[in-house]
Parts: structure tokens; sequence; C-alpha cells
């Protein structure tokens, strides 16, 4: 009598405890809030003139047309007390640049009241934008014009640069993207397979004169599924395996939204 | 007729079976202990990844700075010791392990800040075009361990949730009593704010 309440008791604490943790992170997840994906250039500090923001959406509309690649221009009033570095890389997932199973996408993050701005690069980019490129552009080209208080010369010429270096080597990035990804589908590919084949198993099993009489009524599946639970777990486990790995919820609006795509913090940072 | 008829019936038990299963969360747990292998593979892969430049980094500042032979060896040991200890995907439950992995790390990421320090002493190093490639690849590298454990840190995180509440706490105590929790990776400080590597 007095173990069982032990035992609840444990139960109960184990559950408040899980309770606390789920609440932790709802809260983490809610720390900050980020800009809506309104263009492909979200503007949120305002320090871009407006016929620069057009120039730029129409250059970033056409990189999409050829190559896919979703490059996105941000500025923002505040990092939330955030480094730059966790702030692109949160803003970036969580509009999802680029599409989802090549992860081509690049943010262009820019603060002005911290005086950062930040290359934050798809995984399938990485190995074309890679971390050196992205320094010398935000060195060369990006920082001495904002320096000199002219952010739609600095981020004209940023965009252009991370085009110039995203297009010429085209051979290069066609390559890449498939880095990440193939894998995947490939393992959703063989996550089909193997349902299938349960399946097929599952009919001929059922339909043996022997097993079905065994199986007449629904009590005896459950005292089976007790005995071994071995063939549940073999074709069973896998399902859900491949599809719910990345979240791709993301809010897009004005015709313009992003693909799904992640990053895992590739590119680089810069202040002046 | 009636033979077609309980075949098809045998058919839908064991589909609705399985769907109840996976309707009851017994899929959650082996998801998540994957997704979470997976995310201690990329922490994994990125430390790997910081190790194998620092062979050339070492060379580069050796040509400039000779004479800061200590500092440099000391980075050479510590990455030699970090590159030992590696963890298996079934050893993550073991927090003994976990800890000497992270603090194989931490030594070669103290080493690797002083070294940078002392770089600062010396206007050529500094100007080097090898260098300043190297130390950005080196910055963008710490960001990157940064996301992976920040990534890993979460998966354990719904892995461990899984196994503790309901549904899934009546999984991990029937079909999935060999699944242990996983050993949370403690933040360190610097993990979340990755270091500044000064120009």
């Amino acid at each position: 009598m007095a173990a069982s309440a032990v035992a609840a008791a444990r139960t109960a604490r184990r559950l408040v405890l899980a309770g606390l943790m789920l609440a932790a992170a709802a809260a983490l997840a809610a720390a900050a809030n980020y800009p809506a994906l309104t263009g492909r250039v979200v503007d949120g500090a305002n320090v871009i003139p407006a016929d620069a923001r057009g120039a730029l959406t129409a250059r970033l509309a056409d990189l999409e047309a050829k190559s896919g690649i979703q490059l996105v221009v941000a500025t923002v009033t505040s990092l939330e007390g955030q480094e730059i570095e966790p702030y692109a890389n949160e803003l970036f997932r969580a509009w999802g640049l680029g599409q989802k199973t090549k992860n081509n996408g690049v943010l262009l993050l820019v603060a002005p009241n911290e005086r950062r701005v930040r290359i934050e690069v798809g995984y399938g980019l990485e190995g074309t934008l890679t971390d050196a490129l992205s320094k010398v552009i935000i060195v060369n080209a990006i920082t001495p014009r904002f320096k000199a208080g002219d952010f739609g010369g600095g981020v004209s010429r940023g965009v252009d640069d991370i085009i110039t270096v995203l297009t010429t080597d085209a051979s290069e990035w066609q390559a890449r993207p498939s880095l990440r990804l193939d894998s995947r589908k490939d393992n959703d590919s063989r996550i089909a397979l193997a349902l299938m084949i349960f399946f097929v198993i599952m009919l001929v099993v059922f339909s043996l004169p022997v097993v079905r009489q065994h199986f007449a009524g629904p009590p005896q599946h459950g005292r089976r599924r007790s005995h071994d639970g071995g063939w549940t777990m073999g074709g069973e486990s896998p399902s859900t395996g491949g599809s719910s790995f990345s979240s791709s919820d993301f809010g897009g609006g004005g015709g313009f939204s992003g693909g799904g795509g992640s990053s895992g913090g590739g590119g680089a940072s810069g202040s002046w | 007729m009636s033979s077609l008829k309980t075949r098809l019936r045998g058919f839908a038990a064991a589909v609705l079976l399985s769907l109840t299963l996976a309707g009851c969360g017994y899929n959650a747990i082996p998801t998540y202990e994957e997704q979470a292998k997976a995310k201690w593979a990329d922490v994994q892969n990125n430390y790997q990844r910081r190790a194998d430049l620092i062979p050339n980094l070492v060379a580069t500042v050796q040509g400039f700075a000779k004479q800061e032979q200590t500092v440099l060896t000391a980075v050479v040991e510590a990455r030699a010791k970090a590159t030992q200890v590696k963890i298996d995907v079934s050893q993550l439950s073991d927090p003994e392990k976990l800890k000497q992995f992270q603090d194989a790390q931490n030594q070669l990421s103290g080493a690797l800040g002083r070294l940078l320090a002392v770089s600062e002493n010396y206007p050529e190093l500094k100007s080097n075009q090898n260098f300043l490639a190297l130390q950005s690849q080196l910055e963008g590298t710490e960001n990157r361990i940064a996301v992976a454990r920040r990534d890993y840190i979460e998966a354990v995180r719904v892995y461990n949730t899984s196994l503790r509440t309901f549904p899934g706490i009546l999984w991990a105590a029937t079909f999935f009593r060999a699944n242990k929790p996983m050993a949370e990776f403690t933040a360190s400080e610097g993990a979340s704010t990755p270091p500044q590597v000064k120009f």
C-alpha cells in the first residue's frame, strides 16, 4: 500500500518535472519574436532607401528564378539582447529560407543599432559561399559603406558579391546541395519500401489459414502482442523517422515565403 | 466468399493495429532517439572540422611567431587529446563519457584562445591572407559547433521527455526498456555565444 503511494508520488513528480521542462521549452521558443517574412527585402530598421529596395527585390527574384536560391535581406532594429549569430540562425530557420530538399537559402542580416552584420548560409550552399568568402564580402563590400552610413549601397554591393559567388561556379553548387538531402531522400524511399514489404508480409501472414484461426477474436491480438513485440518493431519504427525531421512551418506573406530550408550556422559576421 | 471476408478482416485488423500503435506514440521513442543520434553526429563532425583546421593554423602561426613554442605545443597536444575522445552513439546515455569529451574539447578551446590572443602581437601574421582565411573558417566552425550543440541539447530534451511522459512512459516501461535517457550536454559558458575572434 505504502509502496504504491510512493510510486505514485514519484510518477507525479516526474510528470510535473516533464511539464516544467515543456513549459521552459515553450518559453525559450517564444523568447525572441521575429519579424514576418514580408518579402525578399525585410527592412525592419528602415535603413534601405525605397528605390534601392525595389532594385534589390528584382535582383533577388531573378536569382531565385535562375538558380532556385533564396537570398533574403533583413534589417532589424534590435537583436533582442542576443548575439547576431544565434539570432540569424534562428531567424533563418523560422523563415525556412531555401528549398527544403536543397537548403539553398542565404540570409543577409543587418542590425544597425548593434552595428553588426551577418551572412547566414544554408546547409546546401556552405561549400560554395564559404565562411572565408562570406567574411571577405562583409569586410570588403559591406562594412566600409556601412561605416559611411550608406546602408543601401553596402547591402547592394554585398548582395551583388554574394550572387557573383553563388552563380559563377554553377557546376560547383549544382553538385553541392545534394550533400545533405539526397541521403534523406534515399532514406524516405527506403522507408516506403520497408513499409510496403511490411504490409505485404502482413497480408500473407493474415491470409494463412492457421494464423487466421488463431486470430479469430480480438483478445488474442493483445496476448500475441505481449508475447513478442518483435514483429511490430521491425517495420514500424522508421516510418516517421524521416518525415518529422525538420520543422518547416513558417509564416510567409505577400506571395513570398521560405521553402523550408535550414542552416547550421555557416557564414560569417562582422561589425563596423 | 466468406474466406475472402475473413482475409480482409485480418488485413484490416493488421492495418488498424499498426495505426493504433502509431497513434499511441509507439513510434515516438525510436524516432526521437534517432534524431538525437543524428544531432550528436553533427556535433562530433563539427568538432572534427575544427580539429582539421588546426594543423594548418599552427603551421601558419609558426611561420611568423616561432618563439611562441609553448602555446603552439599546447594547441597541438590538446588537439591530439581531443581527437582521441570519440563517443559512439550507444554511449550517449553515459554522462561520464560525455563529460570526458566535453573536457577534452574545452581544453582545446582554451589552448586555441591563447594561440589567437598571442597572434595579436604579430602585425605581419594578422595581415597574412592565409591566417585571415583560417581565422574566419575557425570562427565559422565555432559557430557551427554552437548551433550543433544547441540542436543536440534540444533533441535530447525531446527524447528524454518522451521517455518520461505519457504515453511514451508506457512504451519505455514495456518495449523500450533498453532505452535510457541520454546525457544532457551542459551548455558550458561560451556555448551559446560563439567566441569572438577579433580581427
